[in-house]
């Protein structure tokens, strides 16, 4: 079924319009009930040749005709464009967003995207807005993960029926490995391979500097911002702090995930503290930088580092 | 409350509202402990919802399940009728409220509650019914919707509101069904049983029953005439008639069958068509004398009586040619002779006694008639609503002891004294007269129009109607019973009788029932056949039906996909946005496409890095745009500014 509608429709791009011809509906247990309900009214009526009880079984069977076609509208020339990732460590839920554009006057409501495994999201969308769900997969390893199936599907009104489309998204997210639980710490000796460079440290108070994001909390000088309202960050000179860096050579593990692991460890815990840090792989090096987008950085390196083929969500 | 609770009082409250009013039309004709259980558990569930009391547990709910079921078989002897089956659905929607927690709980109470809405219209079809019960199902949809909603975002109107647009969008799919859907003969499985009581004339007459029906004031049937209606003095509708007395009561007594006597029909027809409310007994109503009637639907007695076969416990229509002036029964069987004579023996001696004496007197039976009519005028008899009781021997008792009755006790009286001096004589029941509604041309013959007459065999002359109340109140037969009580005593619907306006309006509301009546209730094969004819299909037969039903069920849903087409067409943006959306067109064909999310004056920045020559065009393209779209007050001028800016823009 899966591999017959993927055929069907060819595969996606970023933004997929639901056309008419890639929504299915079917009724749902409660649709079912509602039919059989009225078709004893139905039997009922005819047998009594109650005219109104006619009316009445006319109107609700109608009604459940409009409810189906509402249903199937409801998501008819919806809009679903891949909105970016937010990459997990492994074991934890990656996050896909997925924007919903309606680009009608009426609004849709209830919609839901519901991914093959993974927790799915629900949004309701006013005439020519827009709206962003996020879907959470499950992940086991480091690496990427594809978010290949994807179903946008309603049930309203009623809960009558339930109208579906199926995209195929192809979003790819990656899988940082996951941080060892508790490694050795990092070697710190200065002059260790190439690594390590003197910088500032933090022995004598050198002046203020203007505040960067990825400076260290416990730097900023808060008299000052509380004086002039601007952040600055104390300077020091003094010894050299030593500057380290993350070598896949010196992280202990028996196999190459392990040894990620501990690697991923060491990245976390040194951006946490707010150190400057850089890292080594073999073929490739990542010069020592502090802050958000060196953090990112590194750990994508060591996510895609021999990386095993993505999972498929 | 937490707002889950709140969430979950609200969606009670939306089922509760649709099943109460499902269950209204209901309560009152269901036994008083139904209802009572029915309101109590309505009530409980309120409570519990409010106060967060927990629900009974399982075995509990069985119980009360296994009670109330004992106590529908107890209390209507059977489950599968209709009074029995509905009384059943509503204790069953009263059980389930006490365990409702999930969507598929208030479904269930839902679907039960459009149950009790066909349930309703078994019982009575008329415009306030049908009213009522469309805006239950209205109501019960509404809380369908509510019920099923993930969650109210606010985005889409009121339940109320939404449904009733679906309704509306519904309406044109189940008329096409209503009119084209093949109606059967017949039933499948039996019609509903004749297990309910409903005011009218019955088999039986004691004294005070028949001023017991004159209060209620509904409908018992309607008549049109295909001529002008005969004078009010000949519209006697003839209904039971009663050969046996006991003393106190009349009935139709054992089904004894007799040979029905000829009848000679004489003068000009009255035809017309009658539209008999549900009476739940066997007989059709007709003006003396009837000649024919809609073939096959009944016989006729040898009363004279129309008998149906089935108690009628549906509006039924028929048609029937009477002739006011006609002689009956020119011989008179000994058997019948016999039957028509039979007085209780040992009853009423005083009566008998006065009517040999009277008889005596008198030379012949047509001037005993006479006679006796003379002295029920002369005497101090009073036509009143209500009579005192009377004692066991009820005839005595009104003769010559309060002498206060209604057209039953005089009727009563005067057959009695018929048969003491030996002259065949039987008790006729039925309605004289009829509003005139001159808004819809039909009569409205009511249950406060109910009568009883007397029937008297004179040789040579057969059966003839004697009306004993007209000796006492002429003006009753004349004008109807609201003359003979003018001012005096309180009758039923005598406000609206003494306003003009709520005359007017009183009949303009039975005209609405009569036309829904004759449109709608009565809507069968034969009227779908001439619709059919009408539209050009020749002799209908099950193709046309098909073709029918098809092509207007094509067009009902034509017209359904159109209007939700309508409802979410695409949005017509303003030109601003049209003009900015040419500038990131032509850009995402450069292969620089606009990020969902993004900004437009980080958009720019992004082409300006991406593509520093197309740098300047593009910020001053964003920056008129962002005027235009949240400016204070943005100027035609910005707009063809912006609108040349793109037109010269060629990444």
């Amino acid at each position: 079924m899966h591999d017959w509608i993927r055929r069907r429709q060819g595969p996606d791009g970023d933004t997929v319009t639901l056309r008419r011809g890639r929504i299915y509906i079917l009724p749902t247990g409660l649709g079912l009930a509602f039919g059989l309900m009225l078709v004893a009214m139905l039997l009922g009526s005819l047998n009594y040749a109650n005219n109104l009880g006619l009316v009445l079984t006319f109107l609700l069977g109608a009604l459940g005709v409009v409810a189906m076609h509402a249903c199937h509208r409801n998501l008819e020339a919806l809009v679903v464009k891949a909105a970016g990732t937010e990459p997990p460590f492994a074991g934890h839920a990656a996050v896909f967003r997925i924007a919903l554009a309606n680009r009608g006057r009426a609004s849709r409501c209830d919609l839901e995207a519901v991914p093959d495994a993974g927790v799915g999201a629900e949004a309701s969308i006013a005439g020519g807005a827009e709206a962003t769900v996020e879907i959470r997969v499950p992940t086991r390893r480091r690496g990427s993960i594809v978010l290949n199936r994807l179903e946008i599907a309603t049930r309203f009104p009623y809960g009558l029926f339930r109208a579906w489309a199926v995209v195929h998204p192809g979003l790819g997210c990656l899988v940082y490995p996951k941080p060892a639980a508790n490694g050795p710490p990092p070697p710190l000796a200065p002059g260790r391979a190439a690594g390590g460079s003197a910088r500032r440290g933090e022995d004598d108070f050198a002046g203020l500097k203007d505040y960067h994001p990825g400076d260290p909390p416990r730097h900023i000088a808060w008299k000052a911002y509380a004086r002039a309202g601007e952040l600055l960050v104390k300077e020091f000179s003094g010894d050299a702090e030593v500057i380290p860096m993350f070598d896949l050579a010196d992280a202990p593990g028996a196999d190459l995930e392990a040894r990620l692991s501990v690697l991923a460890r060491w990245i976390v815990d040194a951006s946490a503290r707010g150190m400057t840090f850089g890292l080594r792989l073999p073929g490739e090096e990542i010069p020592p930088e502090p802050g958000e987008s060196q953090r990112r950085r590194c750990l994508t390196a060591i996510a895609r580092f021999e990386a095993p083929a993505a999972d498929v969500a | 409350m937490s707002p889950e609770r709140t969430e979950n009082f609200r969606r009670l409250a939306w089922t509760m509202a649709g099943l109460a009013a499902a269950l209204g039309p209901h309560l009152l004709r269901m036994q008083s402990w139904v209802s009572a259980f029915v309101i109590g558990a309505c009530a409980w569930r309120l409570l519990a919802e409010r106060r967060g009391w927990r629900m009974p547990p399982a075995f509990l709910r069985g119980l009360i399940a296994a009670g109330v079921t004992v106590g529908v078989v107890i209390g209507y002897s059977t489950i599968t009728g209709l009074d029995g089956g509905t009384a059943l659905l509503a204790l069953m929607s009263a059980l389930k409220l006490l365990e409702t927690k999930t969507a598929r709980d208030h479904t269930v109470l839902i679907f039960i509650g459009w149950f009790l809405c066909l349930a309703a219209f078994l019982y009575a079809q008329d415009v306030a019914t049908a009213a009522w019960v469309l805006s239950t199902v209205w109501l019960l949809a509404a809380a369908l919707f509510r019920v099923s909603r993930r969650g109210m975002d606010g985005l889409a109107s009121g339940p109320f509101r939404t449904t009733g647009g679906m309704l509306l969008k519904a309406a044109p799919v189940a008329l096409v069904l209503f009119f084209f859907f093949p109606r059967v003969e017949g039933s499948f499985w039996g019609a509903p049983s004749s297990e309910r009581a409903l005011t009218g004339l019955t088999d039986e007459m004691s004294p005070g029953d028949i001023s017991d029906l004159t209060q209620n004031d509904v409908v018992a049937f309607r008549v049109r005439f295909a001529g002008n209606p005969p004078p009010p003095p000949l519209r006697y509708w003839r209904g039971p008639v009663f050969s046996q007395f006991d003393g106190y009561t009349w009935s139709r007594g054992d089904v004894q069958s007799f040979r029905r006597p000829a009848v000679a029909h004489a003068g000009a027809p009255v035809d017309y068509t009658v539209t008999l409310e549900p009476t739940g007994q066997n007989m059709l109503f007709a003006l003396d004398m009837v000649e024919s009637w809609t073939p096959g639907l009944a016989g006729q007695a040898w009363d004279f009586g129309l008998r149906t076969r089935r108690a009628v416990n549906a509006v039924l229509q028929y048609d029937a040619r009477s002739y006011p002036r006609y002689r009956a029964g020119d011989e008179l069987a000994l058997s019948l002779r016999n039957a028509s004579l039979r007085l209780p023996p040992g009853r009423n001696p005083r009566s008998a006694e006065f009517a040999r004496q009277l008889r005596e007197r008198t030379g012949s039976d047509a001037a005993y008639v006479q006679e006796v009519l003379e002295h029920f005028r002369e005497q101090e008899f009073y036509y009143t609503l209500t009579p005192p009781g009377l004692a066991r021997d009820s005839v005595d008792d009104f003769l010559f002891n309060t002498r206060q009755g209604f057209c039953g006790h005089f009727a009563s009286a005067f057959t009695s004294l018929m048969r003491a001096a030996g002259i065949p004589a039987r008790v006729v029941a039925g309605y004289q007269g009829g509003d005139w509604n001159p808004l819809g041309g039909y009569l409205i013959v009511r249950q406060s129009h109910a009568h009883a007459w007397s029937e008297v065999w004179l040789p040579g002359v057969g059966w003839r109607r004697v009306d004993p109340t007209a000796a006492v109140a002429p003006e009753r037969v004349e004008r109807g019973l609201e003359a003979s009580f003018a001012g005096s005593e309180f009758l039923p619907g005598a406000l609206a009788r003494n306003s003009p306006l709520l005359w007017q309006a009183r009949m303009f509301w039975d005209n609405l029932n009569a036309r829904w009546n004759d449109g709608v209730v009565q809507f069968d094969r034969a009227t779908q056949d001439a619709l059919l004819s009408d539209l050009g299909f020749d002799d209908p037969d099950w193709r046309a039906f098909a073709a029918a039903l098809g092509i207007g069920l094509g067009l009902a849903v034509a017209g359904l996909v159109a209007w939700l087409a309508l409802e979410f067409r695409p949005r017509r943006a303003d030109p601003a946005t049209i003009a900015y959306r040419r500038f990131t067109g032509r850009l995402a064909r450069r292969g620089i496409e606009n990020g969902v999310g993004e900004a437009p004056r980080d958009f720019a920045k992004r082409v300006r890095r991406l593509r520093p020559d197309l740098g300047t065009p593009a910020l001053a393209i964003t920056e008129t745009y962002l005027r235009l779209r949240y400016g204070p007050a943005p100027a035609a001028a910005d707009l063809r500014l912006l609108r040349a800016l793109v037109t010269r823009f060629r990444p």
